[in-house]
């Protein structure tokens, strides 16, 4: 999944204080499983908006409205009753959601409440962790299901730096190296001879280092 | 209290006693359909429990425990509740008793007194007895809970009779009140009415009489307690300074070495005083110091011994074996001096202590004594009823039974299981009365309110001067009137009072109310029985709020009357607010399935069956082994000496025979499903193996313990080293070659109270003493060494230890870090110790050596049944009880229950108890048609839910789970209604049924209107 | 100033709290009116929401009141209404409100006497703090 955080407060505030009627719009997705924009973090925001608002002698009209998702065009035709009577729009879904938003509404400011992070997942309650950078072209099956990509800081192919140290990365106490972990895992599986393999140097083309990517189902798309 | 008068038939049971027993003993009968009468000497029911401040081994705060209980046994419908009570005389038999009462005047009428307080204010006087804030005396009742909540006047005190009768708001002083006389008729009777503690005044060398520092150990508990007369504040009473050193003595009254003390061991005083201790260390850590002074610590209970380790090793109390034998305070000094020996010095040793706590025991008290004489009971030398065999709730008049401390001296989880076991018994001869025909006709249908507009009634109590006293109810209703949604607000003087409860019903039904506001005392204690008046008027039970003006407002803010004024009319607003959000909500219900699973066919498992049975429930009794006795089969002869062979081979048939019963042989369980009143149980049984389902809506446990066998001291390794099981087997059945035996040497706690199995096995000290006194008994000339760490010979144990004693076996204590070593020839064991009276290395040559190596937890069997059952267990593999002080005998999955060694190591008459209370606790749920769950549980939105997870990580009790559709779900039978999903719950998809959102929400909105805008 | 009396909102644990809030009625110990008790289940089931939503409708301060470490009759809902009083005393900071307006307590339900002590210091605190900003501003 996609994770998010919430934006400073202040930031936010700059975005939308010319407008006097705010579209605030959450999204039941990824943003609500890491509890960065779900229905509660809706409500949390345009509470804390209402009242640095208020503590400065002004007001703000905010209408809340959470999507199922925000990156599906047929879900942000549900905005249409209500997006005239909003000035500009804030939404907390990630930067693909945003971007929908603009695409849809070509005449409404659309800005983000938070930050879009990384592709991940939970370790535990309230916890996330980066997975996967979208390189394009997965090598888990040679690495045994640990990227080396997302998980090490230098983003190496063959193998550890210097730096690694009784399975730690430099970097940080908490980091794991993940070429020690790869290789932990590999002797487990008994998959060494992986490991003895060297990998040619990346082509970063299908990780977006020659545009924007697309994905066409040929079968499907009309 | 006319309720006894009712009908005139005897299908009732009479509890004596109204301490924490007598309200589990009828509370048991009640919720099993069965009439009680429950009646106590004193002005309100509770007990001794309700003066503790704090109860081991959790050290939790005593009052949270039993308040619930309290209130409970109140409102039953089944219990007449008579205090100032009892019992005169009796006539009649078994199932056919006539009992005379006796009933104190109160010069108060409890229908209408609502525990104000004014009388007290204007003659105190007059006052003989206040509920809950009176702190004169250091043992009085000081809590909020009450039962009943109401005041007792001393009428001989009284000067101005009328002026008093005129003071009360509610009318409610009676001087006309004579008491009552009165027969009761009833089928049988329990009798906890408690034991004395032992008062140490005649004690001189102790000084208790003369120094206020030396207090019993009651005393400080007061002492300690919150809402005791220092308010929790530590000091001295001589001189009002926190004490820096404070020692313990064991044993005041019991074990039989004073003036007027008791043979036998009060057994609850070792965990009092290590709690008092904890309590004391935890609150003031290095400021100060606790030492006991102990003969034996007798920490026997489940993980008790654990309890004792963490006093010693986590909170540094300090412990000296001896017996001090003076305390004394020289003059001019205010410091108490502790004169004592101790084992390894024989010399004179003196210790000062600012306080030191006597730890006085259990005494049956001349009352008790009295009331044992006028139901004709037999009496034990030491004035504890006599029992008649291996039953301990039977006396010697049969449908006469006892419970509680009155029957020995004991722990409140003990009390607990002996009062189950007492209702299981006195309710064989009480037929249960039919629920439905009793409440059904009573109630309307509900109205359907759904889609109306809110039509708020706001009642509002003025509870006499304790409301109306401190704010004007007229202009707060003149305020409320002009609320959104509200139509009518009206005065009720005493909501609570019969007359305004009618009048509130006809009100909602003339004006269409369909939403009802109660401003007046706490939901705590009335919410019940406004909920019930407005299904009454029919409304669904859950469109009412309480505002606590009363606790929360004009008792706290009498100083400030404006304030409280505008603080009533907020909290009502809120009220307003949050039930114009409310909906009917159902109660969730299952029907019950009246079939029981008994796991385990030993003596328990065999003895829950036949109760049920007998009470007509049909009973499958699964036994793993190819036969039923399990270990009590091996057993000959209890320590009293009853015949255990003949007792299980009696009860073998007995079960056998038994129409109720059937039993399975060669059964293993291995799955199991459904939840509480309708259970599915698979097993495959017999050589075969084939599998089978059973279907039924309570499981029992009784798998039992195994008796322990490890490799120490050369156990198995020579003929003449043996178990104690194994050693009286051969008493029994090889007599000749006992007699044979010179010397004999025992050695305690092999395989107990180590690192391995920490802790104690409670049985081994009394077998010990038991196969001591055979073996002397065969061979008078016989010498046997007992060593020991602790003798623990709680309870009547004790005089036979002291018998074992007198008859000339040796007892000598021995420290862990330096155990006796054994060797051993063919037909020899030597055994070497150290003694420490002579302080010099013993050697025995013995030609028997006999190991106490205790029990153990059924480790295969009880961790495959945990898996199935999903049970938990401690840490040395028994199964975990639901509350170890109040629910002993019920697991923490609702519909099961733990009896006998699979709770923990206990002697067979103990182990019939639970095997009593635990049928008695299945019949509570089997008695009804249905379970009810309550509504407050938590609902998913599955169009909102993101299955994200968050709910299935949050609850505590791991009920959420994504079901089949990929969304959460929440089983209202399972979910506990803390809310914590719905808090967390990042889509907002959670609501917790009356705590939702808009309630809350609503209630915040209406503080505020004003203020804001 | 002289005539502020704030209005806080104590969110009470029915288990423990709110009985303490009742054994100091029956104890008859005073303390401020300005207390005002939204009884809760469980500390536990105190929403960040509704604690904002407190603020913003214009509280002056707000406590949570939560049982004993480790006497949450729900195993950990105490601990978790700690945290969650954390995280909203950090976003109370971001809004620019004073996060000494939000505070988590724990007692017992025989803590009659701590109930209505605590009542007093949350007053006099937020007494001496004055009134939230976003009321102070509207004003």
């Amino acid at each position: 999944m996609i994770t998010a955080e919430r934006k400073p407060l202040e930031e936010i505030l700059a975005y939308i204080k010319p407008f006097k009627r705010i579209l605030l719009l959450g999204c039941n997705e990824c943003v609500t499983v890491c509890a960065a924009g779900g229905r509660k973090e809706v409500g949390v925001l345009a509470s804390g908006i209402q009242m640095s608002m208020l503590k400065n002698g002004t007001s703000i009209e905010i209408r809340e409205h959470t999507l199922e998702r925000q990156c599906d065009p047929e879900y942000v035709e549900e905005l249409l009753p209500m997006i005239d009577s909003a000035d500009a729009v804030l939404s907390m879904a990630c930067g693909c959601g945003v971007q929908q938003l603009a695409t849809r509404f070509k005449d409404k400011p659309v800005f983000p409440a938070v930050n879009t992070k990384f592709m991940g997942g939970s370790d535990r309650h309230g916890v996330w962790t980066e997975r996967c950078q979208g390189c394009g072209d997965c090598l888990l099956g040679l690495t045994g299901g640990i990227c080396p990509i997302a998980k090490c800081a230098k983003q190496l192919m063959n193998g550890p730096c210097g730096g690694s140290a009784r399975g730690v990365c430099e970097i940080g106490e908490d980091v794991d190296c993940a070429w020690h972990l790869i290789w932990e895992r590999l002797k487990a599986l008994d998959l060494t001879e992986q490991y003895l393999e060297i990998m040619p140097a990346k082509d970063w083309r299908p990780g977006g280092g020659s545009g924007p990517r697309k994905i066409i189902r040929e079968d499907l798309a009309e | 209290m006319q309720k006894t008068e009712r009908s005139q038939t005897n299908n009732r049971v009479l509890v004596v006693g109204g301490g924490l027993g007598g309200i589990r003993t009828a509370l048991d009968l009640a919720e099993a359909q069965k009439d009680v009468v429950l009646i106590d000497r004193a002005n309100n029911i509770g007990g001794l429990m309700t003066q503790l401040d704090r109860t081991f081994p959790t050290n939790n705060c005593d009052l949270c425990t039993l308040a619930p209980h309290l209130s409970e046994s109140n409102r039953h419908e089944h219990i007449s509740l008579m205090a100032m009570t009892e019992v005169q005389g009796i006539s009649g038999e078994k199932g056919n008793f006539t009992v005379s009462l006796a009933t104190r005047p109160r010069y108060i009428n409890l229908e209408k007194c609502t525990g104000c307080g004014e009388c007290l204010q204007q003659f105190p006087e007059c006052v003989s007895f206040t509920p809950g804030l009176d702190h004169r005396a250091p043992t009085c009742m000081r809590y909020p809970q009450n039962t009943p909540q109401a005041y007792a006047i001393d009428l001989s005190k009284c000067d101005d009779v009328a002026g008093l009768v005129k003071c009360c708001p509610a009318g409610a002083i009676n001087p006309d009140d004579l008491g009552s006389n009165g027969d009761i008729a009833c089928s049988s009777i329990v009798m906890s009415p408690g034991a004395s503690l032992f008062d140490p005044s005649g004690l001189d060398y102790l000084g208790y009489s003369e120094n206020p520092d030396v207090v019993t150990s009651l005393e400080y508990e007061r002492i300690l307690s919150a809402s005791g007369p220092t308010q929790g504040r530590l000091v001295r009473p001589s001189n009002g300074a926190q004490p820096k050193k404070v020692a313990w003595i064991q044993c005041i009254g019991s074990r039989g070495l004073q003036k007027g003390a008791a043979p036998y061991c009060s057994g609850a005083c070792c965990m009092f005083a290590l709690k008092e201790a904890m309590v004391t260390k935890e609150r003031f850590q290095e400021d100060i110091e606790t030492t006991i002074f102990y003969m034996d610590m007798r920490t026997f209970g489940k993980d008790y011994e654990r309890y004792y380790e963490r006093a010693r090793d986590e909170f540094g109390v300090r412990f000296i074996h001896s017996r001090p034998h003076s305390i004394l305070q020289h003059p001019g000094s205010d410091q108490l001096e502790l004169g004592y020996t101790v084992d390894s010095n024989s010399s004179l040793q003196t210790e000062e202590f600012d306080m030191v706590v006597l730890s006085t025991g259990f005494k049956i008290g001349d009352q008790a004594k009295e009331l044992a004489n006028r139901l004709g009971l037999e009496l034990t030398s030491s004035n504890f009823p006599a029992n008649p065999g291996l039953n301990q709730v039977e006396t010697s008049t049969p449908g006469i039974y006892v419970a509680g401390t009155f029957q020995g001296p004991k722990d409140i989880p003990e009390t607990m299981v002996q009062a189950s076991a007492a209702a299981c018994m006195a309710g064989k001869d009480v037929t249960p009365l039919e629920a439905d025909s009793e409440q059904e006709p009573l109630l309307p249908p509900e109205r359907n309110v759904v889609g109306e507009e809110p039509k708020v009634g706001v009642f509002i109590c003025d509870c006499g001067e304790n409301i109306g006293g401190v704010i004007n109810v007229e202009s707060l209703i003149t305020r409320l009137e002009k609320l959104n949604h509200v139509i009518v607000v009206k005065a009720e003087g005493h909501g609570c009072s019969r007359e305004s409860m009618e009048n509130i019903r006809q009100t909602i039904e003339e004006l269409g109310v369909n939403r009802v506001v109660i401003g007046g005392c706490s939901p705590r204690t009335h919410e019940s029985k406004f909920q019930d008046l407005i299904r009454k008027a029919g409304l669904n039970k859950y469109l009412l709020e309480f505002a606590n003006i009363r606790d929360q407002v004009t008792w706290v803010h009498g100083h400030q009357p404006e304030q409280a004024l505008n603080k009533a009319e907020a909290l009502i607003k809120m009220a307003v607010g949050a039930v114009c959000e409310s909906q009917p909500l159902a109660d969730h219900s299952l029907p019950i399935n009246k079939n029981v699973l008994v796991v385990g066919g030993g003596v328990t498992g065999m003895t829950s069956a036949l109760e049920l049975a007998d009470q007509g429930f049909k009973v499958y009794l699964v036994e793993r082994t190819a036969t039923l006795g399990g270990v009590a089969a091996k057993l000959y002869r209890t320590l009293e000496g009853d015949d255990i062979q003949d007792f299980v081979s009696n009860l073998i048939k007995r079960t056998k025979d038994h129409e109720g019963i059937e039993v399975i042989t060669g059964g293993i369980i291995v799955d199991h499903s459904g939840m509480p009143g309708m259970f599915t149980t698979g097993m495959q049984v017999g050589r075969q193996m084939f599998y089978r389902q059973i279907e039924h809506g309570v499981t029992i446990l009784a798998t039992g313990a195994r008796p322990n066998r490890p490799e120490l001291f050369e156990l198995g390794n020579s003929k003449a080293i043996a178990t104690q099981l194994e050693l009286q087997e051969l008493i029994d059945q090889d007599a000749a070659r006992v007699k044979t035996w010179d010397n004999v040497v025992m050695i305690q706690c092999v395989g107990s109270r180590t690192a391995d199995n920490p802790n104690c096995s409670r049985i081994c000290c009394q077998n010990a003493v038991k196969n001591a006194l055979s073996i002397v008994e065969l061979n008078p000339e016989a010498r046997v060494f007992v060593l020991y760490r602790d003798m623990r010979t709680y309870g009547f144990q004790e005089e036979y230890f002291q018998k074992a004693r007198e008859k000339g076996v040796i007892f000598v204590r021995y420290q862990q870090d330096n155990p006796p070593q054994v060797d051993h020839a063919d037909d020899q064991a030597t055994v070497t110790y150290h003694d420490p009276i002579l302080v010099r290395e013993v050697k025995v040559s013995a030609d028997f050596l006999a190991l106490s190596t205790g029990l153990v937890a059924d480790e295969d069997s009880s961790e495959e049944l945990a898996m199935v059952f999903k049970l938990p267990r401690t840490e040395d593999g028994y199964f975990l009880e639901d509350h170890i002080k109040l629910r002993p005998v019920d697991l923490p999955v609702p519909g099961f229950f733990v009896a006998g060694t699979a709770h923990a190591p206990k002697t067979i008459s103990e182990s019939l108890i639970q095997a009593r209370a635990v049928a008695s606790r299945a019949m509570t749920i089997l008695a009804r048609e249905a379970i009810n769950l309550g509504a407050v549980t938590a609902k998913v939105d599955s169009a909102r839910c993101a299955s994200c997870l968050v709910c299935v990580r949050a609850c505590p009790f791991d009920v959420p789970f994504i079901n089949a559709d990929g969304y959460s779900e929440i089983d209202p039978a399972k979910c506990h209604g803390c809310g914590m999903c719905a808090s967390e719950c990042p889509a907002k998809a959670i609501q917790l049924l009356q705590f939702e959102d808009d309630q809350v929400l609503s209630k915040i909105e209406q503080l505020f209107e004003k203020v804001v805008a | 100033m002289k005539d502020f009396e704030p209005v806080i909102v104590a969110f009470c644990c029915h288990y423990c709290a709110y009985t303490a809030a009742d054994m100091a009625g029956s104890k008859r110990l005073f303390y401020p009116s300005n207390v005002k008790i939204i009884r809760v289940p469980c500390s536990g089931k105190v929403d960040s929401l509704h604690i904002i939503k407190a603020f913003e409708k214009g509280a002056d301060g707000v406590y949570v009141a939560g049982c004993l470490e480790g006497d949450c009759h729900f195993k950990n809902g105490n601990d978790k209404a700690a945290k969650k009083v954390a995280h909203m005393s950090k976003y109370l900071e971001e809004i620019g409100i004073e996060p000494e307006r939000l505070e988590m307590v724990r007692m017992s339900a025989g803590m009659g006497e701590r109930f209505a002590q605590v009542a007093s210091e949350i007053t006099d605190k937020i007494r001496k703090l004055g009134p939230s900003p976003i009321k102070a501003a509207a004003a």
